[in-house]
């Protein structure tokens, strides 16, 4: 008899290890699926922003792009992790509440030398550092994919690697130590609220090239003499709107690596899956409101425009709409949010053209005006839903005015590094490329191959048939 | 628009989206239903317009 409770007891102590293995590789294989699934965002805009340049630039926005992903994994991994864990509490730095950041913490964890860079490597103790860093870095990614859209066939390429890695592995992550950390001030005095990473992402990476397209000016040929502007159409739409259906699918991904699953060491919840701020979420809520805010992003576009780009456009400013409150919005309230930013989307970019900002692909619009629109949208919606854990009385809640204090910060710490670094770029002839070059196209400029090699009058012909 | 009494995650168990218990959800669903209907005849009537417009 005793034998047999031992032996049951030590069946179960294996069952328990099998289960805590199991639910180990769970939780790190849904991390490191977000990753890839990510990378799909930067497929697309690749492919967006290729489609949405004239055909002498087709390889240069290209290179752009790619360059731009390539330096900001490096970069995020140099200082842009470790900038995330130090300054939740603002500067200089101090321990926050929840006890997972402040300069020494980040020092202890998130620096690539002495004791820390155990964390920064292959780690037998230590699974889940890497994973959570490269979601981290896809989202620091897509920022520098966001601004590149928008300043497409005038830029230099090293201007543009600088600001984009002043964008992907600072400002960004400076908005999301502040507004998307347990411990980050704006939601521990003002309750903010950005699940979705509508402001801190999308926001500000809208308003960082807002500010660098100031500096950076109009392609030649935007505008007329008497300010009207001309449409400059990209040489493939249909490469532009499939470009904008894979970052769509990217975003299941992005929103993914907003939820922390439960069971682990540095989970909230022991049996159910949290946000970023420890609140309650479910995956069910994800797909209800991604779905809802698509299709209500689309629609309203569609009523407006006709136009496909414009409507892939509405889908996903229908999703960054909703972005901020995907965890507690009702679908239903969600598509008609989503249904509203596809009816305003045109209407505000033409009032950015209108004063003479030459943004190629709308990004300032879709990404800065509707992230925006999305934060204050929830302080009208989601006051009263509590911040973080806890009872009542010790946290913060969602307000009105706590979001839109968000959504002010989020603008500055977009606008105004992209805005100074451009000016400083542009001071030592770094930002913008030559005329002359500008009219003979980038490709020819900066690219050693051709998009196109067979197309135009004085292409190369290929050979019918073999050389005899 | 928390729907718990109690403005504290520890209360809930159960359905924890905006305007739960009140009539929200349904005022919300029925205006995206007609939302829908209301951007078809939209749709409808504006393309037949222009579609005429290339009648010989």
């Amino acid at each position: 008899m005793e034998q047999q409770i031992l032996d049951l007891t030590a069946q179960l102590e294996e069952l328990k290890a099998g289960a805590t293995v199991t639910n180990t590789m769970f939780a790190e294989t849904f991390y490191y699926l977000t990753i890839p699934l990510m990378l799909i965002i930067h497929a697309g805009f690749l492919a967006y922003e290729m489609g949405a340049s004239r055909l002498k630039n087709v390889l240069s926005s290209g290179v752009k792009n790619i360059l731009a992903f390539a330096f900001m994994i490096p970069t995020f991994y140099f200082f842009g992790w470790w900038i995330y864990f130090g300054f939740p509490t603002g500067i200089p730095g101090e321990p926050g509440p929840a006890g997972i950041s402040g300069i020494e913490y980040a020092n202890s964890i998130a620096w690539a030398w002495g004791d820390s860079a155990q964390y920064m490597g292959p780690n037998i103790a230590d699974q889940i550092s890497g994973v959570f860093f490269g979601a981290f870095a896809m989202f620091a990614a897509t920022t520098a994919s966001i601004m590149s859209g928008a300043v497409i066939e005038r830029i230099q390429t090293v201007g543009f690697i600088i600001l984009a890695v002043v964008l992907g592995s600072f400002a960004w992550v400076v908005a999301a130590a502040w507004g998307w950390h347990a411990d980050g001030w704006l939601v521990t005095q003002w309750g903010v609220h950005d699940f979705g990473a509508a402001g801190l992402v999308h926001a500000v990476a809208g308003f960082f090239a807002l500010g660098v397209l100031i500096n950076l000016g109009p392609r030649i040929g935007k505008f007329n003499a008497d300010g009207t502007a001309n449409h400059i159409p990209g040489h493939n739409l249909p490469l532009t709107v499939v470009g904008l259906m894979l970052i769509i699918v990217g975003f299941f991904g992005f929103l993914m690596a907003c939820v922390v699953p439960p069971g682990e060491a540095w989970s909230w919840f022991a049996d159910k899956p949290a946000t970023i701020y420890g609140t309650p979420i479910t995956l069910s809520a994800l797909a209800f409101n991604i779905l809802m805010a698509i299709a209500g992003g689309i629609i309203g576009a569609w009523l407006f425009t006709r136009d496909p780009f414009w409507m892939m456009s509405g889908a996903l400013a229908g999703i960054i709409s909703t972005a901020s409150g995907l965890d507690i919005y009702y679908p239903a309230l969600a598509f008609l949010i989503a249904m509203s930013a596809g009816l305003i989307l045109k209407p505000c970019a033409d009032w950015l053209e209108n004063r003479g900002i030459d943004d190629a692909v709308g990004a300032v619009t879709v990404h800065g005006t509707i992230g925006l629109y999305g934060v204050v949208m929830l302080g009208i919606w989601g006051a009263g839903f509590p911040a973080l854990q806890g009872a009542v009385g010790d946290v913060p809640t969602i307000s009105l005015i706590g979001q839109i204090v968000g959504a002010v910060v989020f603008f500055l710490l977009g606008f105004v590094p992209g805005y100074v670094v451009s000016f400083i770029l542009n001071m030592f002839g770094m930002l913008r490329v030559r005329e002359g070059a500008e009219l003979a196209g980038m490709d020819l400029v900066k690219v050693p191959a051709a998009g196109y090699p067979e197309w135009g009058g004085d292409a190369p012909v290929t050979p019918a048939h073999p050389a005899e | 628009m928390f729907p718990y009494d109690e403005a504290s995650w520890s209360v809930v168990d159960g359905a924890m989206f905006m305007g739960w218990g009140t009539a929200l959800p349904g005022i919300t669903t029925f205006l995206a239903m007609v939302a829908c209907v209301l951007v078809l005849v939209i749709g409808q009537r504006s393309e037949s317009a222009k579609a005429k417009k290339f009648d010989k």
